[in-house]
């Protein structure tokens, strides 16, 4: 056990500071195309599909590297990149599954976001229960014909290219019965709809197909290994972007800590008040340990372990962090946690959240109650851990031999 | 960076639980309650023969030389077996306690004895206030003489009845000072508290004009502060590495009783309203774990944010043990509130531990102190 960074560590660590020094957009992103080229620019500097085999065009950087770029970008504010489900899940199931046409064709354009990415996975009757779904792919001989619905699909208006999870046998049993797709979104079939979330923006949208076109050479695997795959990319990116979401917290935390020192009760700041002092001491251990255990998390990739359904224990742990984070924020700053326009300089929050203006308390605040349903919610989180992790009894379920039609 | 335990560090807690299986059964352990000692000899010796009692020190003083990491892993297996004797009293408080503060000849005393098991050390940290910051220290010391005079009452002091010297910090005209007493000595007399963990004893020590000698003194006169912090984060974090040890024995006996017992025909397990609580445990588990080692490696390496971890983990763990152990009670139900079933021994010594060397409220305060600084 050495939680030191080894000095090959520190040195990567500096020269991402410097770089981001010297580099960082100096203007607000607001358009697409200034991401697109942020995004290039960090690519070009080797800071993008960092753990991606070279000969697709990544750095084959160890975890640990990914991870201090990701926070350094975090420390200094950054804004993300785009493509991010391109790069986290789209291309590591295609490095892994896609032939070798698929992955010439498809990869560095996820790199370098020529084409930009979605993930079509849930629909509006398969949300935790994802196997239940009727989105149908029919073969037509020289291609599959998709017709259903998809919802909570991730940069959906921008997207160029979808992995889409489809029914192609509904004679079987659920979980056999799928099969996993590359699907062109610009098409006539494709129709995206924005869905306007409590945030009032709309990160995700609504996907409705209607014979939508997907080539026979865009299926990634065989005929019904669709749940399977989905099942082993779904971790992949777990881990590299650990230690920068707790850097993120304690950037924000700052911020509240600066507030509480301007805002008052009963003639005192509310820093002096020992509800208070005591409420912000819970929050800033449990960041604490968050941090401790995104580093335990990262050595144990940087070992070459896969977490696993650890990642069950991450990912739940950290999202009801979160919420609890920002309950503790909201009531610290009272009405301005809630202001989404004309808030004062000392009460915004330093964020790029990629979908625009929204730098505010009450954007994060509003946001924290998706982190613990997205990707497996919280409850099915406790499922996995239950089964996979104690090994305790799956419970009595009616639906698992049978077929969705 | 590697957060996983070396070969050695492994081969280290296999033995330490093979061994404590074997002696340190519940039996074992409900076999001490009703002893006034409240520990056995042959498990005591066993402990000094395999090098536990002197793992900390340094080799000079008859050590094993090893550092904050081992010993958290031993305390865990002590938290696990519900260990009744004075390991933590002896080894961390007053062991630390020299090691920290102690001069050549205190520790050339001292330390081959405790690892020997000769010996046995303790701590009198608090008094009435319940207080652990030093500087609280209401006990009196008086020079008199070449020599010093102590009055006052410390509480809740750890195996004090079988302690052969005990570090007892009084306020002295210079400052909080470090005494290393006798228990047994003229003006010391101990009358036992007995709380709901009855594998753990402690004692009120009153000190009434106890006379004790110069090179009695711990440290510096007047300078005990930052020697008695410094005490206080180790402490910490050992008794938050025994609640994990604790924890996780009650996390793992809920989880094999929710695969056999059976409710409505079929295992309690496989209801989510059982699963997702042992879930839950499990996450809490897995972050103490986190807190624990991080802070002991910290504490370890010198590193700059080690007071951090220390009151992180303790503010941490003193939570989230009581809750898996009280959680385990629930998903065992009635029979996890039985005397006969062992569930109660650990869930009693998480508890025993939460308050000890400052609460969580405690330790939030230091944390924002840092933080806000």
């Amino acid at each position: 056990m050495d939680l030191n960074y080894t000095p090959e560590d520190i040195a990567f660590r500096k020269q991402v500071r410097a770089w981001l020094e010297q580099n960082l957009p100096r203007e607000p992103i607001r358009t697409l195309d200034e991401r697109r080229a942020w995004h290039r620019k960090l690519y070009e500097a080797g800071y993008l599909g960092m753990g991606w085999p070279k000969e697709y065009g990544g750095a084959g950087a160890r975890p640990m590297e990914q991870a201090i770029v990701a926070d350094e970008m975090a420390r200094a504010k950054a804004p993300a990149p785009t493509n991010g489900l391109g790069l986290g899940i789209v291309g590591p199931t295609i490095v892994v599954h896609g032939t070798d046409a698929q992955k010439r064709r498809y990869l560095r354009k996820i790199l370098t976001a020529e084409e930009l990415w979605c993930q079509l996975y849930s629909e509006p009757n398969a949300g935790s229960d994802l196997a239940a779904l009727k989105t149908r792919a029919v073969d037509r001989g020289d291609h599959f014909a998709v017709n259903g619905q998809k919802i909570w699909t991730s940069g959906g208006p921008i997207a160029d290219w979808g992995l889409l999870l489809a029914r192609t046998d509904p004679a079987v049993p659920k979980h056999k019965g799928i099969s996993c797709f590359l699907m062109n979104m610009r098409q006539p079939g494709v129709d995206v709809r924005p869905l306007k979330q409590i945030t009032g923006s709309s990160e995700f949208s609504e996907v409705f197909m209607t014979d939508a076109r997907v080539e026979k050479s865009d299926q990634i695997g065989k005929l019904g290994e669709g749940w399977a795959i989905a099942q082993t990319t779904l971790g992949y990116e777990r881990g590299g972007r650990s230690l920068a979401r707790v850097t993120s917290y304690a950037a924000q935390y700052q911020s509240l800590l600066a507030a509480t020192r301007r805002l008052q009760r009963h003639g005192r700041p509310l820093l002096d008040d020992a509800v208070v002092r005591q409420k912000l001491g819970r929050i800033w251990a449990e960041l604490e340990v968050e941090r401790y255990s995104a580093l335990r998390v990262l050595s144990q990739l940087e070992r070459g372990e896969h977490p696993g359904a650890g990642g069950s224990v991450t990912k739940l742990s950290y999202s009801e962090f979160e919420k609890r984070f920002m309950e503790l924020a909201q009531e610290i700053l009272g009405p301005y946690g809630q202001l989404t326009d004309g808030a004062p300089p000392e009460y915004r929050l330093e964020i790029d959240t990629a979908v625009g203006d929204h730098g505010t308390w009450a954007y994060a605040y509003l946001w924290s109650r998706a982190g613990t349903i997205y990707a497996g919610s919280s409850e099915i989180q406790k499922n996995v851990i239950g089964e996979r992790i104690l090994g305790l009894p799956k419970e009595t379920r009616a639906d698992r031999a049978g077929a969705i039609r | 960076m590697n957060f996983a335990f070396t070969d050695d560090q492994i081969l280290l807690r296999n033995s330490v639980r093979a061994a404590l299986d074997e002696q340190c059964k519940p039996a074992h352990v409900r076999g001490t309650m009703g002893d006034a000692r409240g520990f056995g000899d042959a498990l005591w010796g066993e402990m000094a023969k395999l090098g536990w009692l002197g793992l900390p020190f340094p080799e000079e003083y008859g050590g094993a030389g090893l550092g904050l990491v081992e010993l958290s892993l031993i305390l865990e297996e002590l938290g696990r077996a519900a260990y009744p004797g004075p390991y933590f009293s002896s080894v961390v408080l007053g062991g630390l306690g020299l090691m920290l503060g102690g001069s050549a000849a205190q520790k050339e005393k001292w330390l081959p004895a405790v690892a020997s098991g000769q010996s046995r050390l303790s701590a009198a940290l608090v008094e009435e206030s319940l207080d652990w910051d030093p500087g609280a220290t209401r006990t009196a010391a008086s020079r008199s003489g070449s020599g010093w005079v102590l009055s006052g009452v410390k509480r809740f002091v750890p195996w004090a009845h079988v302690a052969d010297a005990v570090l007892v910090p009084a306020r002295a005209p210079e400052g909080v000072t470090l005494f290393l007493v006798d228990p047994r000595a003229a003006g010391v007399s101990l009358s036992p508290m007995v709380g709901i963990d009855l594998a753990n004893r402690w004692s009120e020590m009153k000190l009434d004009g106890v006379p004790v000698s110069p090179d009695a003194v711990v440290g510096s006169v007047g300078g005990a502060g930052p020697l008695l912090l410094a005490l206080l984060r180790r402490a910490a974090v050992g008794a938050s590495a025994e609640m994990l040890g604790a924890a996780r024995r009650c996390l793992d006996m809920s989880v094999e009783y929710a695969k056999v017992r059976e409710q409505f025909g079929q295992p309690i397990g496989s209801f989510q309203a059982i699963r997702h609580r042992c879930a839950e445990m499990l996450l809490a588990v897995e972050n103490s774990h986190a807190a624990v080692y991080y802070a002991a490696w910290a504490l370890n390496a010198g590193a700059e944010d080690a007071p951090m971890a220390a009151s992180v983990c303790k503010a941490y763990v003193s939570e989230a043990a009581r809750e898996v152990c009280g959680d385990a009670i629930q998903v065992h139900g009635g029979i996890g509130f039985t005397w006969e079933y062992d569930l109660h021994l650990y869930f009693k010594r998480a508890k025993a531990l939460e308050p000890l060397f400052g609460d969580a409220e405690f330790h939030r305060e230091l944390i924002v102190r840092s933080v806000a600084a």
